[in-house]
């Protein structure tokens, strides 16, 4: 199964249908990295993690549904705040949707969720971190946020941000960099 | 009635008062009565409003005979004043004259504090006179039926346009006048400036392109020259005086009798924060000040500040500790002393400053500086000389602004829609907009129809449509409705308003200020130390901080650079105190002629400077290094001002950076700029690979981070301006919160997707022209290509380092992976 949170699909033309100017090319983007990464792992299911699309239905759904036609794996959605669109038109395409979803020890949700039994994969927060080196460098970069039993997904998409966390004594951090997932300790 | 008839009118005016009309107002009077355009230029104070508002009323008396029983309906004259608070100044002025004349001329005020209920009645009846700001000129022309309203004006007086020239609200009215001057015909155009470098451009901006204009207009000079005397507060105790700071709290017993040996003392700080400060600190050690003295700063709310300026010309008040607030417009005859705090940078500010006191005829007003650090003392010694050899700053005006532009097109497709082949000749009329080519603006027609070049049919994107007679017109009314509210957003600096998180509001700061920090970051405000936790709609969310933070709220005067002849004085005032460090060594007197007491009483620390390393000679270009606990220090001083190090510092960070993968810190102030890094570089390397040279140095700007970072910042205003991001507006709450987007996101997306974007490029641009300075970055190197490098490897920080290695608002560049960086980065635990 390959975990995806936070893609917002949608976003550059819902803000081009409101007069924003954002590069078109920036809204293709996303699908075409999403099927480079299934291609290269070839799951059997693809898990979007929540806020798949960032709202209502525009020409990007007609991209996704092609998407899900073209890709071999199954695709589910968990919920997450942003998903607005009709839960028929995603079955329609033959993807199936949850609020959550339990897989043997493991607790798939959009917003962290804390329980003592499973370990949650989420999404939602698009999490980062601040790095500081000698010199006074000072960066910032998307990461996996892993807690004793939670990890917090970045988000996919390439038009969403990211939202700078504290880390805390307990967590595992893997940034982002290059390309390459690094782990880093404070 | 002739020209002579009417000028007696006002002359006799002017006896019932008790006055004389300046030669320069008359002149004015007869240059507006002849049909003539022009640039009036005169200070404040100086009886600036009628000189061109009684041509106006003259001009209306001649042209409707009839006036008393037959008044022509519409719009007259229209007044633009940068500043709103100044609007009822003007107005009451205008008004007295109208009025005693019994011309039954109306005069109304039109800005953002206008109430809905009033401009609806404007709408329906505009008063003779209008007094606005160059925004609500601009929502003007964004209301259906702006041409009836428009085409009866006789002239555009633009007041303070010095203020407007060097803004994107100057190119704002560039383009409103250019419209204005199709459906005008009896239009004249006149602007009020202070004295600036580039008075003639300046003309030539507000007028446009077209010879008719330019042909028949005069550039009036009041020539009122205040003679203005610089006395700086010297420590008594030179030895304790710290070498770097920014308060000058040490010096404030030595204040006190300046304050008390005279009527009204005005003191200037270059902050809010430094201004809270400096009314608390008096207070706690003198509180036999209390009720004596005041504070007037922007952030204070309107009545307050009413009350103290009325309290000023009423001579109830000893002292007001201000901040910029005071600079611009309304007089105050009674103050006798102006204590200016830390270097103004700019000449003409601290001349503006100056001028705020009355002096007695004759008599030059005197500007007491005191210093917030020691070194600081050499600036004054400098200002002195640059007011004496009579040096005035440059307004550099903007060049091909498309983000206005855009604004402008979709502002006249939300009223009643335009035609390009119109609209075309009158934009390339104007100075901004002169090199604008066929592509670009087809390239902007297509930004506002499509959202993009290439022409997608399946793209719903929406602003404005084009109908099928070739109008273009916005249909949408939320679209419509976005746009007015956004032409608000070109304030040259964005006020953003301060609250803490849980509510409470504290003040309100510049965009530029708030715009450097990230969430995390602490700064100093209105006395307090605050930790941002977020920028949002305009608001700052704060938290108090326990954290000491050296980061004190700046405002202009803190990020004014030195201007280049200001900054040559400088490199001069410091030979002088070589010469007299020399004349000590060989066991001379030093020359007392040239020696003024600033650089006297800095002796002691140029000598240190000379022991630890040295103190440049003309033909010299010195290189400092040592090691800190920070890690390996580099420094180098030109001595060109801020703007120049930044640029220098960045390109010369990025050709090291080639040699071998490294990574920087950059800081830089007026004197020189600071590499630091956690390796040490070898100096030797850098000079023997010709790394001060000139040769691409346009493409080295670019690609040095530095120039990115900045760029960054710069996209922000261009994204707003041009309507890719919609803030709503200040202080009221936005409903469309789903559309919001930052402009950082913004930038990084068309850095990937869309590079050639015209915005994007501007953003560029607009470092390179307006805040790198690269003219002046070049000749800077070519004037340290004539000299001896000197190069000493310290022990320790020397007098000259101190200020900058210590300023902690930096920028990086580096040339190694990221990946290795991060290996030596640990993670920082505070967001």
């Amino acid at each position: 199964m390959l975990l995806v949170a936070d893609v917002h699909l949608g976003k550059v033309t819902h803000f081009r249908k409101h007069g924003a100017a954002i590069p078109p090319d920036a809204a293709f983007k996303n699908l075409e990295k999403l099927t480079e990464v299934s291609n290269h792992f070839q799951p059997k299911t693809v898990c979007f993690l929540g806020d798949l699309f960032h709202s209502k239905l525009n020409t990007e759904w007609h991209d996704f549904a092609k998407w899900v036609e073209y890709t071999p794996a199954s695709v589910v959605l968990i919920n997450g705040n942003h998903d607005i669109i009709p839960k028929y038109l995603f079955e329609d395409l033959g993807v199936q949707i949850f609020d959550s979803q339990i897989i043997d020890s493991f607790l798939l949700t959009h917003h962290p969720t804390d329980h003592e039994n499973y370990f949650n994969f989420c999404g939602h927060v698009h999490p980062g971190v601040k790095l500081k080196g000698s010199g006074r460098q000072i960066i910032r970069l998307s990461c996996f946020f892993k807690t004793k039993q939670q990890l917090i997904l970045p988000a996919f998409g390439n038009f969403t941000g990211k939202y700078t966390l504290a880390p805390t004594q307990d967590a595992e951090i893997y940034v982002i960099a290059d390309g390459e997932v690094m782990h880093v300790s404070a | 009635m002739k020209q002579t008839e009417l000028i007696n009118i006002a002359e006799t005016w002017f006896d019932e008062k008790g006055w004389t009309a300046f030669p320069f107002q008359k002149k004015t009077w007869k240059a507006f009565l002849q049909g003539k355009h022009g640039l009036l230029n005169a200070p404040t104070g100086s009886g600036k409003t009628y000189a061109l508002w009684v041509p106006i009323v003259l001009n209306y008396l001649k042209n409707n005979p009839n006036y008393k029983t037959q008044k022509p309906k519409g719009l007259k004259a229209i007044w633009i004043t940068p500043l709103r608070a100044l609007s009822v100044e003007i107005q009451q002025a205008a008004q007295r004259f109208a009025e005693e004349l019994e011309t039954g001329l109306t005069v109304g005020i039109r800005t953002g504090d206008t109430s809905q209920n009033e401009r609806a009645k404007q709408k329906r009846n505009m008063p003779d006179l209008l007094i606005t700001t160059p925004e609500s000129l601009m929502l003007l022309l964004a209301s259906k039926g702006y041409k009836k309203v428009f085409q009866s004006v006789t002239a555009v007086v633009v007041d303070e346009w010095h203020e407007l020239l060097g803004s994107k609200r100057g190119v704002q009215m560039e383009l409103g006048l250019s419209r204005l001057k199709t459906i005008a015909p009896q239009l004249r155009i006149w602007g009020i400036s202070a004295t600036i470098g580039n008075l003639e451009q300046a003309q030539n901006v507000l007028l446009g392109m077209d010879e008719t204009f330019r042909a028949n207009a005069v550039l009036i000079k009041a020539n009122l020259k205040k003679k203005v005397k610089v006395s700086s507060i010297i420590p008594k105790k030179m030895e304790t005086f710290p070498w770097r700071g920014h308060l000058g709290l040490h010096l404030l017993d030595q204040l006190i009798p300046i304050i008390k040996g005279s009527k009204t003392t005005l003191i200037f700080t270059n902050t809010r924060g430094q201004c809270e400060i400096w009314f608390q600190k008096i207070l706690e050690k003198y509180p036999e000040f209390a009720g004596e003295i005041a504070m007037h700063h922007g952030s204070i709310n309107k009545e307050t500040r009413l009350w103290v300026e009325q309290a000023i010309r009423n001579e109830s008040l000893t002292a007001v500790v201000a901040t910029s607030s005071l600079d611009l417009g309304v007089d105050f005859a009674p103050v006798e002393t102006i204590v200016q705090i830390g270097g103004p940078k700019g000449i003409a500010k601290f001349l503006q400053r100056a001028g705020r006191s009355n002096h007695r005829p004759g008599e030059p007003s005197v500007i007491h500086f005191l210093p917030t650090h020691a070194i600081e003392l050499i600036e004054a010694s400098a200002l002195r000389k640059a007011v004496k050899e009579d040096v005035m700053e440059d307004r550099i005006p903007y060049l091909l602004s498309f983000d206005v532009l855009i604004q402008y097109l979709v502002t006249l497709a939300v009223s009643d829609g335009f035609r390009p082949q119109e609209i075309f000749p009158e934009i390339k009329n104007t100075f901004c907009y002169q090199g604008i080519t066929e592509a670009q603006w087809q390239w902007c027609l297509n930004f506002i129809t499509l959202g993009s070049q290439s022409l997608q049919a399946y793209d719903e994107y929406k602003r404005v449509t084009i109908t099928e007679d070739g109008l273009l017109k916005v249909e949408s009314r939320q679209t419509a409705m976005m746009h007015r509210l956004s032409i608000g957003t070109i304030v040259s600096d964005t006020m953003i308003q301060v609250k803490y998180v849980t509510g409470g509001f504290i003040g309100t700061i510049e965009e530029y200020f708030i715009g450097k920090m990230k969430p995390g970051d602490t700064f100093v405000f209105a006395g307090r130390t605050l930790e941002l936790v977020r920028l949002r709609n305009m608001v700052a969310q704060v938290r108090r901080s326990n954290k000491r933070s050296k980061n004190i709220v700046s405002f202009m005067g803190g990020r004014m650079s030195l201007s280049s002849q200001m900054s040559e004085i400088l490199r001069n005032e410091l030979q002088d105190a070589r010469l007299h460090i020399d004349k000590n060594k060989v066991g001379q007197e030093a020359d007392h002629k040239r020696n003024t007491p600033e650089l006297k009483a800095l002796s002691h620390i140029f000598e240190r400077q000379e022991q630890e390393s040295t103190v440049p000679r003309n033909d010299e270009f010195l290189i400092e290094t040592f090691k800190t606990r920070e890690g390996y220090h580099h420094l180098f001083y030109p001595f060109e001002g801020r703007f120049v190090h930044q640029a220098m510092g960045g390109v010369l960070a990025y050709r090291i950076s080639l040699l071998s993968p490294i990574t920087f810190s950059l800081a830089y102030n007026d004197y020189g700029f600071e590499l630091l890094s956690d390796q040490p570089m070898d100096i030797q390397e850098v000079l023997d690979n010709n790394l001060f040279s000139t040769d691409y140095l346009f493409s080295d700007l670019q690609k040095s981070l530095n120039a990115t970072e900045l760029a960054r910042r710069k996209f922000r205003d261009v994204a707003v301006i041009s309507g890719l991001v919609f803030t709503g507006y200040p202080s009221k709450q936005i409903k469309t919160k789903h559309l919001q987007s930052n402009s950082q996101l913004l930038f990084d997306v068309f850095r990937d997707y869309e590079p050639d974007n015209l915005l994007y490029q501007q953003a560029f641009r607009e470092t390179f022209e307006h805040q790198l300075e690269e003219g002046r970055l070049r000749l800077a190197l070519e004037r340290i290509a004539t000299q001896t490098v000197v190069w000493r490897p310290c022990e320790k920080p020397t007098p000259f380092s101190f200020p900058i290695i210590t300023d902690r608002l930096r920028e990086k560049l580096s040339s190694e992976k990221l990946k290795d960086r991060i290996k030596k980065m640990t993670l920082l635990l505070n967001k």
